[in-house]
């Protein structure tokens, strides 16, 4: 460990830190805002579940390397390109929660809201989508740490946020850009969980003491 | 009073002068599914203004599709259902719910919302004021009898009976004219349930909406329904009537066999003790002597005497096997009198009377005024006499 290098280095880490948060915020952000358009669709007819569900799995399940690589001849060694690899990858957990907290919603619960004069669209935004928001929210929860993760291997195309760091600790051989990358990886991994944890309690005051 | 009873009852008395701007008509309605089901078959029936008006009958009758007719939960197939004059199906579904109140089964309370959030739904919806949302919210957790700490709860917090509660205050929130209640009564325990369905009566007698309610279960339709509509298999009606004409002119053997072996019985439970002619019967005081009671009792042929104290209440039965070796000269009250177990006034029914009867000693029973002073004695012949 080099306390030296992360001094002189104290921008470069902030800045990949930041590109870092930047890109997980933003994919997360895309990601939910495909996902969720998709989901009522899904749970409004249910036989677009299985082909949605069979589209973002796919997604999910190609190498992230050779997906970057299959979007350069379009985007090249853009952000754009991060960020449509690192949004895709969040689709399948995103769009797979927004379902199951919205058919997690009773049909007693929603047959109350349509005899009571609900619209659907207050329905869905006043009842339906505040049950679901647990389910939710351990959508988002799963989908972020995983980007966070997955940011690292953008570094490859010129992105990457703190994996840049890895690339310089492995190109100059030295350790302690790569211990640096790996504890704020982490860390900013932890902290965002913990938020997400926290927002969730602060929103669903009527889940406390529920089991 | 949160309901303004006075001004509610003029209106309604005009009303029916008028045209009941709450009565619930059916004309020839019809429901048929997209799979060719019919649920509800040309129903022709008037839910009058003001009254509690049962629906009940076996599963797969249509008794439940009828009454989600009314709100537009289901879209008629044809035929016309008017509420007051009112063509259901010319007015905005939305808006209709919001005008008719609704109580489901299992309370449907939103779990994410307070008790009262809950309550306060349909005039948040209606754009009530903040201020006047919770005047409301305050007087109906008073009007449904619940504790106003509960208020602030969350429905998983409350007991099934107490949900039943919020359920019915929430329907009642922007007070109106009718109330739709879907098997209310059906997912909380017996007792509970029987003291929600005494309590929601002498609550109906305050508000006087017009109520349509759905049930399975033909002795709450009964005991609640100002008329009951018996509904036979593919929604067709089998009759409609008042509680007391189903059990004594029912239309048809359906309805019969629909309220039962014990028909007779119910129809004694719709009967009061004020209806019978009471039978002066043979009384004596208590301070009476042996002699003249003995001969009393020959005089009239009878099997036993009521002795009465000073007050004209009921001491006990005093039967001719005590009298006959008793000493002339005794008192009557210093012999082994056999007491009734229960006592009956004239407004009990005669159910509670057939019941008294069947452990009253000398087989008659005391009838007693409202201040437990003796009137008359009733017999079982009498009940028989009654329902033949």
């Amino acid at each position: 460990m080099n306390w030296d290098w992360v001094v002189s280095n104290s921008h470069q880490i902030t800045a990949a830190l930041l590109q870092h948060v930047q890109l997980v915020g933003l994919s997360l952000l895309f990601g939910f805002l495909i996902a969720f358009p998709l989901a009522l669709l899904a749970v409004r007819w249910p036989r677009l579940y299985g082909p949605s569900l069979a589209i973002t799995g796919v997604m999910f399940t190609i190498p992230s390397l050779a997906l970057f690589i299959l979007l350069m001849p379009f985007t090249g060694l853009s952000m754009a390109t991060s960020l449509i690899g690192l949004t895709l990858y969040t689709l399948l957990i995103l769009f797979r929660n927004i379902v199951q907290g919205l058919r997690g919603v009773s049909p007693i619960v929603r047959e109350a809201a349509r005899a009571l004069g609900y619209t659907p669209a207050r329905r869905l935004f006043a009842v339906e989508l505040p049950i679901a928001l647990p389910v939710i929210v351990a959508g988002i929860r799963i989908a972020a740490v995983t980007i966070i993760g997955m940011v690292t291997v953008t570094a490859l195309i010129g992105q990457g946020g703190l994996g840049q760091l890895f690339i310089t600790g492995f190109t100059l051989s030295f350790a302690t850009p790569l211990i640096i990358g790996f504890m704020l990886s982490v860390a900013l991994a932890v902290t965002v969980d913990l938020a997400l944890v926290g927002l969730l309690y602060c929103l669903t005051p009527w889940q406390r003491g529920v089991h | 009073m949160p309901l303004t009873d006075d001004h509610r009852q003029r209106d309604r008395a005009e009303d029916r002068d008028t045209h009941d701007s709450s009565a619930i008509v059916f004309e020839g309605v019809t429901k048929r599914y997209s799979d060719g089901t019919v649920a509800v078959e040309s129903l022709d029936l008037t839910l009058p203004a003001g009254e509690l008006t049962v629906l009940v009958g076996p599963s797969g009758c249509g008794k439940t599709t009828t009454l989600r007719m009314i709100n537009r939960l289901e879209t008629l197939s044809g035929g016309r259902l008017l509420i007051g004059n009112r063509d259901v199906m010319s007015v905005d579904a939305t808006l209709l719910r919001r005008q008719i109140g609704y109580v489901m089964q299992h309370s449907g309370l939103f779990p994410h919302k307070t008790i009262a959030d809950n309550i306060a739904v349909v005039p948040r919806l209606l754009g009530w004021d903040k201020k006047r949302i919770r005047e409301r919210v305050a007087e109906l957790v008073e009007l449904v009898g619940l504790d106003e700490a509960l208020a602030k709860r969350y429905p998983h917090q409350l007991s099934g009976g107490q949900q039943q509660r919020v359920g019915l205050a929430r329907a009642l929130a922007a007070d109106p004219p009718i109330l739709l209640m879907d098997e209310p009564f059906a997912a909380v325990d017996p007792i509970v349930r029987a003291h929600l369905q005494e309590e929601f009566l002498s609550l109906q007698r305050r508000v006087q909406k017009t109520i349509v309610m759905v049930t399975h279960d033909i002795d709450e339709a009964m005991k609640l329904g100002d008329r009951v509509a018996i509904f036979a298999q593919g929604g067709k009606l089998a009759q409609f009537d008042t509680p007391a004409r189903l059990l004594s002119a029912p239309a048809s053997d359906f309805v019969i066999d629909f309220i039962g072996a014990d028909r007779e019985l119910r129809r004694l439970a719709l009967e009061r003790l004020d209806s019978l002619e009471l039978d002066a019967g043979l009384t004596a005081p208590r301070d009476e002597i042996v002699a003249r009671a003995r001969s009393y009792l020959q005089q009239a042929g009878s099997s036993g005497i009521v002795v009465l104290d000073e007050h004209r209440a009921p001491l006990g039965w005093l039967d001719w096997e005590t009298l006959k070796h008793a000493d002339d000269r005794a008192r009557i009250d210093s012999l082994p009198l056999k007491p009734w177990r229960h006592r009956l006034y004239m407004h009990d029914n005669l159910r509670s009377a057939l019941n008294a009867l069947i452990s009253a000693p000398g087989e008659v029973m005391p009838v007693l005024n409202d201040q437990g002073r003796y009137l008359g004695v009733i017999d079982q012949l009498q009940l028989t006499r009654r329902l033949s």
